[in-house]
């Protein structure tokens, strides 16, 4: 399980998270949705162990994430990224493979059981056909879910997203979110991810943490933050909640700034 | 979109057949051309015999003109060839900056700097020609270390902040090197350029043995880095939440690919273009995975550099074209042409 305590994190004079503490169960996805600016990327990149703390410590299973060494982190934790560099050149295989380097070092090779995963994983996420294909000629789709597979490749109980549904089609989104479903559901995985759209993080998440600010607003089940004065406060905006077939949707109301 | 897909284990084969070779071609033409015409069959024979098969028909003065000039300038030309493109690869990975060459961070403007104090040398302090390479030496090492100590100490800076110092300090100890020559006689000026433009014309076995430990370890290691740097392609934070420890690489890299720089440039001076060419005709012919770039790298580079230095010794025989203009007048159209074809083929 995930565990922040007291964490903030500055960049020169300015807080971009103040005092966030949060704890998120194994097994279970929490999504960070909050307004441009609020800190969600900053609480991703904390968490995946990129950004360190002034105050306060992150803790997987027990372990303070900024103490260990880059490789045993990265055994404890996989990051996929807004922006994901995608290096032209490199085939699907190879790039879902830099998921095992903490495993395998980089002075070896991919062993044996590096190999049986890549492949496990290329074809859990529908990636076989794509194996010899230059990553840089993927469409978006793909290549966000070969930017998972790599995640998965490196076996952690924990996943960190930063907005993986960028740029994505409506499809596509569905599909990249309900992969992940299905690696929470069957695998026991824990996700923290920050997502924009309302409706979707409503859809497929058990629980919201609304940050404004660098702060929490509000943590709570995905439905009572949907439904929340603070959500529509904290973005400024009017907001409305339609019920469509049992689900959430979050519309936007033009005309009136809702404070 | 133009792309270039992944190579094939069979092109990988073939590219790598080629190199070696490339690289037995060059020793062959090392030994064997020159003004001095030696045929082919007797210095093979020569060669044996030292083995214990057969017997020598070389003159002594042909055995000493083939083992005493030739050879160790067909090594020197080796090591140096492989060093520079190794480096230069290394440099362009670590740095994720295909215009990176081995000279980035201040080795060549240092070592210049340290050559030319010893040429030049007003008080006749540094009169022995062996002062040459030792100032060479000191004065790129003086380089890096200004560099790493003003761009890259910082847990704050990134690689753009140590490419920013090393132009910073380039262009200081360019500066100092030019006033230096100024004030320095027609003489000295000449001796200077000539060193500047860099020339295998001194190589003896005593050079290469200098630089033999440097290269060897210095290629080992860039070499070894192949697989970080692959990792590194997808960017520092990427690349660290993978688990690399990107800093520990970095300041490893860039210590062997200097350290290496350095040692060849003070023993040969500033040939230019290998560093840079080598590893992007080898990168347009086998992909852009540093496992493979950097190996063929070192094999292609010993070559095209001891080539090089054939065509430069034998042209305008029995003086010198500067190995420098040779590399850039032989690389680039040769550049221009492999990117031509790749062009075509993917597309």
């Amino acid at each position: 399980m995930i565990s922040l305590d007291g964490v903030t994190v500055t960049a020169g004079s300015s807080t971009l998270l103040r005092d966030v503490s949060l704890a998120i169960d194994a097994g279970t996805w929490c999504t960070v949705v909050g307004p441009n600016g609020a800190g969600k990327t900053t609480l991703v990149a904390a968490v995946a162990g990129l950004r360190r703390p002034a105050h306060g410590q992150v803790r997987i299973d027990g372990q303070d994430l900024h103490e260990l060494h880059e490789r045993d982190r990265a055994r404890l934790v996989a990051f996929v990224p807004q922006h994901p560099e995608v290096p032209a050149g490199m085939s699907v295989g190879e790039y879902v493979a830099l998921g095992r380097v903490a495993f395998h070092g980089v002075l070896r090779a991919p062993s044996r059981r590096d190999r049986d995963v890549v492949d496990g994983v290329l074809e859990r996420l529908e990636l076989e056909g794509f194996r010899g294909r230059d990553c840089a000629s993927l469409s978006g789709g793909e290549r966000q879910r070969m930017v998972l597979a790599r995640a998965l490749a490196q076996a952690t109980k924990v996943v960190v997203l930063d907005e993986p549904t960028t740029g994505l089609d409506v499809r596509h989104q569905m599909d990249i979110l309900e992969m992940l479903t299905k690696e929470v559901l069957e695998c026991g995985l824990t996700v923290l991810a920050t997502l924009h759209d309302l409706t979707l993080a409503g859809l497929f998440t058990d629980r919201l943490v609304l940050l404004h600010r660098g702060e929490v607003r509000l943590d709570g089940a995905a439905h009572e933050v949907i439904r929340s004065r603070e959500l529509a406060e904290c973005y400024g905006t009017t907001l409305r909640v339609v019920n469509v077939d049992g689900s959430d949707v979050v519309v936007p109301v033009r005309g009136d700034t809702g404070r | 979109m133009a792309w270039t897909s992944p190579p094939s284990a069979r092109r990988v084969a073939v590219v790598t057949a080629a190199t070696v070779v490339a690289v037995a071609l060059a020793v062959a033409c090392g030994l064997v051309v020159g003004p001095t015409s030696i045929p082919a069959s007797r210095i093979l024979g020569d060669a044996l015999s030292h083995l214990g098969v057969g017997h020598s028909s070389l003159t002594s003065l042909q055995s000493l003109i083939v083992w005493q000039v030739r050879a160790p300038r067909m090594v020197l030309g080796l090591l140096a060839g492989a060093m520079l493109a190794v480096a230069g690869g290394t440099y362009q990975g670590v740095f994720r900056n295909p215009l990176a060459d081995p000279y980035l961070l201040g080795v060549a403007a240092g070592a210049g700097l340290g050559a030319t104090v010893a040429i030049v040398d007003m008080s006749n302090a540094f009169a022995t020609p062996a002062w040459t390479p030792l100032l060479a030496f000191a004065g790129a090492m003086v380089a890096v270390t200004l560099t790493w100590l003003v761009g890259g100490r910082n847990l704050r800076s990134t690689p753009a902040t140590l490419v920013l110092a090393g132009v910073a300090v380039s262009a200081l100890f360019t500066s100092a090197q030019t006033f230096l020559q100024q004030q320095s006689s027609t003489q000295s000026i000449a001796r200077v350029y000539i060193w500047l433009l860099g020339s295998l014309a001194n190589a003896s076995w005593h050079s290469v043995l200098i630089v033999v430990p440097y290269v060897v370890a210095c290629t080992g290691v860039c070499v070894a880095a192949g697989r970080a740097l692959d990792v590194m392609s997808v960017g520092d934070d990427e690349a660290r939440s993978l688990g690399l420890s990107v800093r520990s690489v970095r300041l490893v890299v860039v210590v062997a690919s200097s350290l290496g720089t350095a040692a060849i440039v003070s023993v040969v001076g500033l040939i230019g273009f290998v560093g840079i060419i080598v590893p992007h005709i080898v990168r347009l012919l086998v992909g852009t995975s540093y496992r493979r770039i950097l190996p063929i790298s070192v094999v292609f580079g010993a070559a095209f550099l001891v080539l090089a230095d054939t065509v430069a010794r034998t042209v305008m025989a029995p003086s010198e074209l500067p190995l420098g203009v040779v590399t850039a007048v032989i690389g680039a159209p040769v550049f221009v042409l492999i990117l031509s074809l790749r062009r075509t083929g993917s597309s």
